[in-house]
């Protein structure tokens, strides 16, 4: 581990305080997530999760705040600068958002193709690679419109981890699946995580999912941090509203 | 239907209070609100076997209209089937929305002049970014979408070729019988050579295929742009460190800039060959003679104009279509008004560059090259 592993946090957000034209979404959150750990943020459909996460890859821009990634301030970062921050980062969108036009291995190969200096055949064995790991082998030659949604979403998450990133954002990795694929894309995520080492933050709102991988949680409502701490501890710390969540979220399965 | 009986200060409901029988019976509360002068009233339900929701509604209306008069409504004697209506579709407390607040004409027109400044601001980031990455892009290939400039060349340009073709050969063929009408008249059929050769490599020929081009290709990179953004794919590239610009937009601008100008001269060459076909069979003007006509008539500033009209069109059509597909708003409904915009605003400032274009060159005339 670097120095940095040891003793920061690798995603710390302070005071990011957001919104769009005059409506205000995010007030005064403050999070962080550690390193080799999987941290999820939680909370109800619209409590500005998502938004959240939109504004640690610097789709959005805050009104006020900070957020480091490897203990480096993005906000203010120049695009080059941003841009080397970003292939350390894998992205997986809630559905999918592979490139319609083009097939599920030149999907997965485009980080390879475009920022690295790789032959073709090295790539071809690394876009194999990365998608016998998400078990998808067989579907390397199919259009993203010819696989079903749980594939799609292991295929943009073969995408996601094409550069080895040692941080991985997933937006609601588990909406729309049934819950047997739901669980099983949790297993990959785990095994991201205790076998690469990768760290993980997942947004979701889907508590059997969340149970199965969190380490920490982060839970959100309208907007406002209202609690964070390890899975553990948001269970036992009686605030209503994180009770509420759970409850009701177990009692849907 | 609901019969209404009343006495001074009851008023007794008979019958069932559904949506259909709401009508009547608002109109005869209403009345009986007005003239009543106690302050207080009850209202008999015992006569009434069933009520839906049109009737809690209009019941509880009733009594905050009579409140706001000051009157206090009582519902008496309710069967037990209605009373557990009345309470599962209660609207006490919700109120009807006021209507919202007008903004007056002065707010309407700041909103608007600031957000077309927001909006001509976008314009020109887009159109900063397309030039400066479609510059760079000759030099250097990263971050361009690989293979893509020649299958959009062959979108874009090659495919039309069909209907520009076409279309250029009906323009040709069509100005020339319409202005061949006319010339007849005073010996000057030959002069259909001239007049056609000029016009398309003027104006027409750029024109047309510019048109073409706009419903065609102006159409499919807003709705190929907008879809993107909506399915989040544009998201995925930026946080794979691609800009969408210089990845989608660049090799659809180089393409557009090589076929247009090429399927522009094309058009004016078919076009003046279509005239040529009027002036064979109906002027009986030789080919030979007419094509010695038209080499006679064109000079080489025709051309050149036109060529330079054609690339300026090309570029209005692409950036016009990536800035609409760019920011669309909504789901499918907002990729369709996007493709809408972008057809229509390109071939507006096609027409209108067109127009700035014609003066510049007119005024310019003098200026040999």
């Amino acid at each position: 581990m670097t120095t940095h592993e040891q003793t920061s946090p690798v995603v710390e957000v302070r005071n990011l305080t957001s919104g769009y034209d005059d409506k205000q979404i995010l007030y005064d959150v403050s999070m962080t997530a550690p390193y080799h750990q999987i941290t999820a943020i939680l909370g109800s459909s619209g409590c500005g999760k998502t938004t959240l996460l939109k504004h640690l890859i610097r789709l959005y821009r805050p009104w006020s705040g900070s957020i480091e990634l490897f203990g480096n301030e993005i906000i203010t970062m120049d695009e080059p600068e941003f841009n080397a921050q970003l292939l350390k980062v894998g992205v997986l969108f809630q559905n999918g958002a592979l490139l319609n036009s083009i097939t599920v291995a030149e999907n997965v190969a485009i980080p390879l193709s475009q920022h690295t200096q790789l032959p073709k055949n090295i790539i071809n064995r690394l876009v194999k690679m990365k998608l016998r790991l998400v078990n998808l082998e067989n579907a390397a030659d199919l259009l993203p419109s010819e696989l079903s949604g749980g594939m799609r979403k292991r295929a943009a998450l073969a995408r996601a981890i094409a550069l080895d990133p040692p941080l991985l954002f997933c937006d609601e990795p588990s909406a729309g699946l049934d819950p047997a694929k739901a669980e099983s894309l949790d297993r990959l995520i785990l095994s991201l995580r205790s076998e690469l080492g990768i760290t993980v933050v997942v947004v979701s709102h889907a508590v059997p999912s969340i149970l199965r991988i969190a380490d920490r949680v982060v839970f959100m409502d309208d907007g406002r941090i209202l609690f964070t701490g390890t899975l553990h501890e948001a269970r036992t710390a009686e605030l209503q509203a994180v009770d509420e969540f759970f409850a009701k979220g177990i009692s849907q399965e | 239907m609901t019969a209404l009986k009343y006495t001074d200060n009851a008023i007794f409901l008979q019958g069932e209070i559904l949506i259909d029988s709401v009508g009547p019976l608002i109109s005869a509360l209403e009345g009986f609100l007005r003239t009543h002068r106690d302050s207080e009233l009850t209202i008999d339900l015992s006569g009434v076997p069933r009520i839906d929701s049109a009737g809690v509604a209009l019941l509880d209306e009733t009594l905050e209209r009579a409140q706001a008069k000051g009157i206090s409504v009582q519902y008496i004697h309710a069967r037990e089937v209605v009373t557990k209506t009345l309470a599962a579709f209660s609207t006490k407390g919700l109120g009807t929305s006021a209507p919202p607040a007008s903004i007056s004409f002065f707010e309407r027109a700041g909103g608007a002049a600031y957000g077309a400044a927001r909006d001509l601001l976008d314009l020109l980031y887009l159109v900063a970014d397309t030039l400066y990455f479609a510059a760079v892009g000759l030099v250097r290939r990263t971050g361009i979408r690989k293979g893509e400039f020649i299958n959009q060349s062959i979108l874009i340009g090659m495919n039309a070729f069909p209907i520009v073709a076409l279309i250029a050969f009906l323009i040709g063929f069509i100005l020339a019988l319409q202005s061949a009408a006319q010339l007849r008249q005073f010996g000057a059929s030959i002069f259909v050579a001239d007049l056609v050769s000029i016009s398309m490599t003027r104006e027409m020929g750029p024109i047309m295929t510019a048109i073409v081009f706009a419903g065609r290709s102006g159409s499919s990179i807003a709705s190929e742009i907008a879809t993107m953004v909506v399915t989040e794919e544009t998201d995925a590239l930026k946080s794979m460190a691609l800009n969408p610009v210089r990845y989608i937009v660049v090799p659809k601008f180089y393409a557009i800039t090589l076929t247009m100008p090429l399927l522009t001269v094309l058009s004016m060459l078919i076009g003046i060959f279509g005239a040529m076909v009027i002036g064979y069979t109906y002027l009986d003007i030789g080919i030979a003679p007419f094509y010695r006509q038209v080499v006679d008539a064109l000079v080489f500033r025709d051309i050149i104009t036109g060529l330079v009209k054609s690339i300026v069109f090309a570029w209005i059509i692409v950036i016009t279509g990536a800035y609409y597909g760019f920011r669309v708003k909504g789901g499918a409904e907002g990729v369709g008004k996007a493709t809408t915009a972008a057809v229509v605003a390109s071939v507006f400032l096609v027409i209108l560059a067109d127009s700035i274009l014609g003066l510049i060159f007119y005024f310019g005339r003098g200026f040999k090259f």
